[in-house]
């Protein structure tokens, strides 16, 4: 590869669960323009598709975007992706499995 | 802003050191796009693609990955995303062909042209759809030929490849159209290319009887359409194939 340019660095460190799932309810509220929902009425163990808040499975693809570009974590496919959607707990699970090298404790 | 409204995007042109790959991203680059060359083989015909684009004052970088190779590819949009942030339009132009009469054609022959035609588009749209989805904007266009719509004989594999590339093309469409990407296919008829121009002139003069604007068409107005579809005067069209063959097939 003969490009050349910078590695950009815009992940951060998260180590606190309760802090990571206000935040993911956030995400989801805002990047998904959810106006009408509160995060804070967005359930920890409810599943984030399909029902609850009326999400369709296309509306995930973005998430799994919003995901990657502002936690440096990737949902790589289908399989990974029904897990880590299961709920907002089993989401902040993966994402605190998976942070980027350097990243966490 | 140019009139197509692309200035600063960013694309990737796969098969881009020559022919329609060449003239795509030549006439992207005309439009303030910045140009990603995919090759897999000659540095230095992508090296000259890039230097004719800089020369006029256009932004070109050459990328090398053979998109039969998946792990090469993701390598490539690695490198895309670290450099540019990633890419907005996407043109899936690169192929191989193996020609034999279908009772003749081996597993491999079958294989390999599937890899680069139908896998390899698969997998860049697959790497690209991410970055257009985080920019609510995006371009997939799929260059395919009349065999993947009509058949060739002779070429079986080539032409599932390109049916194959029609209809993946057409599932992604529906799947994205909801952040602002269009997927479509431009299919090129007998398009005067260095395959073109080895044919022995018998087989010329045959096939130009066949094209009721009684010549064969050029790169450039094969990119003219890619650059079309890319352009913000074809947001609502997705899902479509426009085809540039001098009326060849009327399909």
């Amino acid at each position: 590869m003969i490009l050349r340019c910078e590695t950009r660095q815009n992940e951060e460190t998260i180590l606190d669960r309760n802090e990571l799932k206000l935040r993911l309810k956030r995400l989801l509220v805002d990047g998904l323009k959810l106006e009408s929902v509160d995060p804070n009425d967005i359930q920890d163990a409810e599943p984030i598709f399909v029902e609850g808040l009326g999400l369709d499975s296309i509306d995930a693809l973005e998430l799994v975007v919003l995901v990657e570009e502002q936690l440096g974590v990737v949902i790589p496919d289908e399989e990974v992706g029904k897990l880590a959607f299961a709920s907002i707990n089993a989401l902040a699970d993966y994402i605190l499995a998976n942070q980027p090298a350097g990243a966490g404790a | 802003m140019s009139a197509a409204g692309l200035g600063g995007r960013r694309a990737l042109i796969t098969g881009a050191s020559r022919g329609i790959g060449r003239a795509a991203a030549t006439a992207l680059a005309a439009e303030g796009v910045r140009v990603a060359i995919n090759y897999a083989r000659s540095d230095a015909e992508a090296a000259a693609v890039v230097e004719s684009i800089r020369a006029h004052g256009g932004v070109a970088e050459p990328v090398k990955a053979d998109v039969a190779d998946s792990q090469a590819i993701g390598a490539m949009f690695d490198h895309l995303k670290r450099c540019w942030g990633g890419i907005d339009i996407l043109v899936n132009n690169a192929a191989a062909t193996h020609d034999g009469y279908l009772m003749m054609l081996s597993d491999s022959a079958w294989d390999d042209v599937l890899a680069t035609n139908l896998r390899g588009a698969f997998v860049c749209a697959r790497h690209a759809v991410r970055s257009m989805i985080a920019g609510h904007w995006g371009r997939v266009i799929n260059v395919i030929s009349p065999a993947g719509i009509v058949g060739k004989d002779g070429a079986a594999n080539y032409a599932a490849s390109k049916g194959g590339l029609l209809s993946m093309g057409k599932s992604l469409a529906r799947e994205v159209a909801r952040y602002g990407i269009t997927v479509n296919a431009v299919c090129p008829g007998l398009i005067d290319t260095q395959l073109i121009a080895t044919l022995p002139a018998p087989t010329r003069e045959q096939y130009l009887g066949q094209i009721p604007i009684q010549r064969f068409g050029t790169p450039e107005e094969v990119a003219d359409a890619i650059a079309f579809l890319a352009s913000e005067r074809a947001r609502y069209i997705t899902g479509a194939t426009l085809t540039v063959d001098g009326g060849l097939t009327m399909i």
